[in-house]
């Protein structure tokens, strides 16, 4: 039995789309994170790729991801602000709520923290009209914002009611964060948070860990971080977050294995996290609201 | 350009665009005739047409309605049906210009110049919904009616209005938990402020209530009820609200032109406001106690 609040991310999948949004209602998940080449980059095109997602009956968590959007200058700025529109536009139509937005990794980017809140808080208002909530994440490999402490700070700053931020565990867990960094932020802030662990005990370079970030990763469970990864979505339920948990696995070897195949290794990882980590009963439709009127 | 006052704190003036008051509201809908039955039974009379399109100016006092029936070429606007939809509204300010780009480098979306009602170059953003919100200046100058539009031979161009009735708001319907984004977008493009609860007009004081910086115009924002929370959220501009010295005496005016008003027990003609039904599926008006030209008065 799977919860509502857990869901799959089409990048950890192979295959068409189509048979990427099976696989995962088949292993009994409610909601996807949609990559968005996977629907632009349909081959019947992005209104087919759109309608996929719409008729799998999936809940979108979000679409992901905007990239190096903060920092940048004239036509960088203008293109740029382009693209998120664009992103906007199909975050929409898939009837998602929520852009992830991954700090910037460019080096055209000013560091000013004043000029990313700035920035950002534009970005979120081009998404009111929408009803799209954006969730900044930290990057590691990042110069201004490397981790969710950072990015709550910006957040802050720029102070926009739909503006929030996501958190990885996976950076949580290789940059060896203490679960008590969740203290300093508002759990109504934290729009999103992703799941996913590596094989590996340690990470020994910033190489590495951009390549066991982006090839490595594995599904919650399965690998060698479960107690570090339990303990911080405990904190996480502790501290009164009830959004959403995706699994955001980015794994050259599930690439090779059929979707269904890789879906189950999910259903088994939100299995485990549900009822064994965070110890729930039952699932109920509608957990999110449910939870957060409770504690209202 | 340097800013004279970066060195003081000195607080950003209340009305940063010099907003003044609602150049005009716009209608879409595919049979404007039915619409223009309703709109005359209000008081407002046709004033003018476009040269080239598919739209009328209606008027009365100070109010200016334009009846679009042009089918739109732009995704998120309106395409007119026979429902008629609220899917415009301008809002007079002291630079068009100024005040549309500023409202872009904030984050407001742009529409293109094809799309506008009037092939004029009033510059507009993508509003709630599928809507639009354009900025008109000059006003007190010369009409933006003048070029594009035609008038109508032998009629009075600036017909009185009943009972003193000018634009005084608009209800915007929002989806669940969405009050704080739309005061955002609104105070920050606008200058508009939210009103304490304890400062309500008229008769439906559901919703938050954000006041134009020029202090005479209102628009309130509605989440769906409990029970509809979970529904989809669709959001639009759901009504245009009146102000009138003498709610009572306009009502009677207007009942008396086949205009009707809601009588429930919840909702019913007083002093403070009324209501009309519904026509034609989805047009409704609200009175508002209120003296023309001037701040409203709070119940």
């Amino acid at each position: 039995m799977i919860f509502d609040d857990f869901g799959m991310d089409t990048a950890s999948l192979a295959g068409s789309l189509e048979g990427k949004l099976a696989a995962v209602r088949r292993a009994g998940f409610s909601q996807v994170m949609i990559a968005a080449n996977d629907v632009v980059g349909h081959p019947s095109g992005a209104k087919a790729g759109v309608k996929a997602v719409r008729d799998s009956g999936l809940r979108v968590t979000g679409l992901e991801a905007l990239r190096d959007f903060e920092g940048l200058d004239g036509r960088m700025h203008a293109y740029k602000v382009d693209v998120a529109k664009s992103m906007l536009e199909v975050c929409g139509e898939l009837g998602g709520r929520l852009l992830l937005v991954e700090a910037t990794t460019s080096t055209h980017a000013a560091a000013d923290a004043e000029r990313i809140a700035r920035d950002l808080r534009m970005l979120a208002i081009l998404a009111i009209p929408m009803g799209i909530r954006i969730a900044y994440k930290g990057m590691a490999w990042s110069r201004t914002t490397k981790n969710f402490a950072a990015a709550g700070d910006l957040v802050f700053r720029a102070n926009c009611p739909n503006l929030g931020v996501a958190i990885d565990a996976f950076d949580v867990i290789a940059a060896r964060i203490s679960r008590d960094e969740l203290d300093a932020i508002d759990p109504e802030q934290i729009y999103l948070v992703q799941l996913s662990d590596y094989m590996w005990q340690e990470i020994r370079s910033a190489e590495e860990e951009a390549a066991t970030a982006t090839h490595f990763r594995v599904f919650p469970g399965e690998g060698a971080h479960s107690d570090g990864l339990a303990d911080f979505i405990t904190k996480l339920d502790a501290i009164g977050y009830c959004g959403n948990y995706s699994f955001d696995v980015y794994n050259d070897d599930y690439l090779q294995m059929p979707p269904e195949t890789v879906a189950q290794r999910a259903q088994r990882a939100a299995e485990w996290l549900g009822e064994t980590v965070l110890r729930r009963a039952l699932p109920i439709p509608n957990m999110e609201r449910l939870r957060r009127t409770a504690r209202a | 350009m340097t800013n004279l006052m970066d060195r003081e704190a000195v607080s950003e003036p209340h009305n940063v665009l010099g907003m003044d008051g609602i150049e005009f509201i716009e209608f879409a809908t595919s049979k404007p005739q039915a619409l223009v039955g309703v709109l005359e039974r209000m008081g407002f009379r046709p004033v003018a047409r476009h040269r080239s399109r598919e739209v009328e100016l209606y008027r009365q006092g100070g109010m200016n309605i334009i009846v679009n029936a042009q089918a739109a070429d732009v995704p998120r606007t309106v395409q007119p049906t026979e429902r008629p939809v609220l899917s415009a509204f301008a809002v007079r300010v002291r630079d068009a210009d100024a005040a549309f780009h500023r409202a872009l480098e904030l984050g407001a979306w742009e529409i293109p110049v094809r799309a506008r009602a009037m092939e004029l170059n009033i510059p507009a953003i993508h509003g709630v919904g599928e809507s639009l919100i354009y900025f008109v200046d000059r006003h007190d100058e010369f009409s933006i009616y003048d070029i594009d539009f035609r008038a109508i031979p032998k009629v009075d161009p600036n017909p009185p209005a009943l009972g003193g009735l000018h634009f005084f708001g608009l209800v915007q319907y929002i989806g669940s938990e969405r009050t704080a984004d739309w005061v955002e977008f609104y105070s920050q493009i606008f200058g508009f402020a939210p009103l304490p609860d304890s400062k309500r007009f008229g008769i439906l004081p559901k919703g938050l209530l954000l006041e134009s910086p020029c202090r005479t115009f209102y628009l309130q924002l509605i989440e769906p009820d409990d029970l509809a929370r979970f529904a989809p959220a669709e959001e639009h501009l759901q009504r245009i609200g009146f102000g009138t010295p003498d709610v009572l005496s306009t009502v009677d005016v207007l009942q008396k032109r086949g205009v009707e008003f809601l009588t429930s027990e919840k909702v019913h003609v007083s002093e403070r406001g009324a209501l009309t039904t519904a026509a034609l599926g989805s047009v409704m008006f609200e009175l508002v106690h209120n003296e023309p030209g001037n701040a409203a008065a709070p119940r």
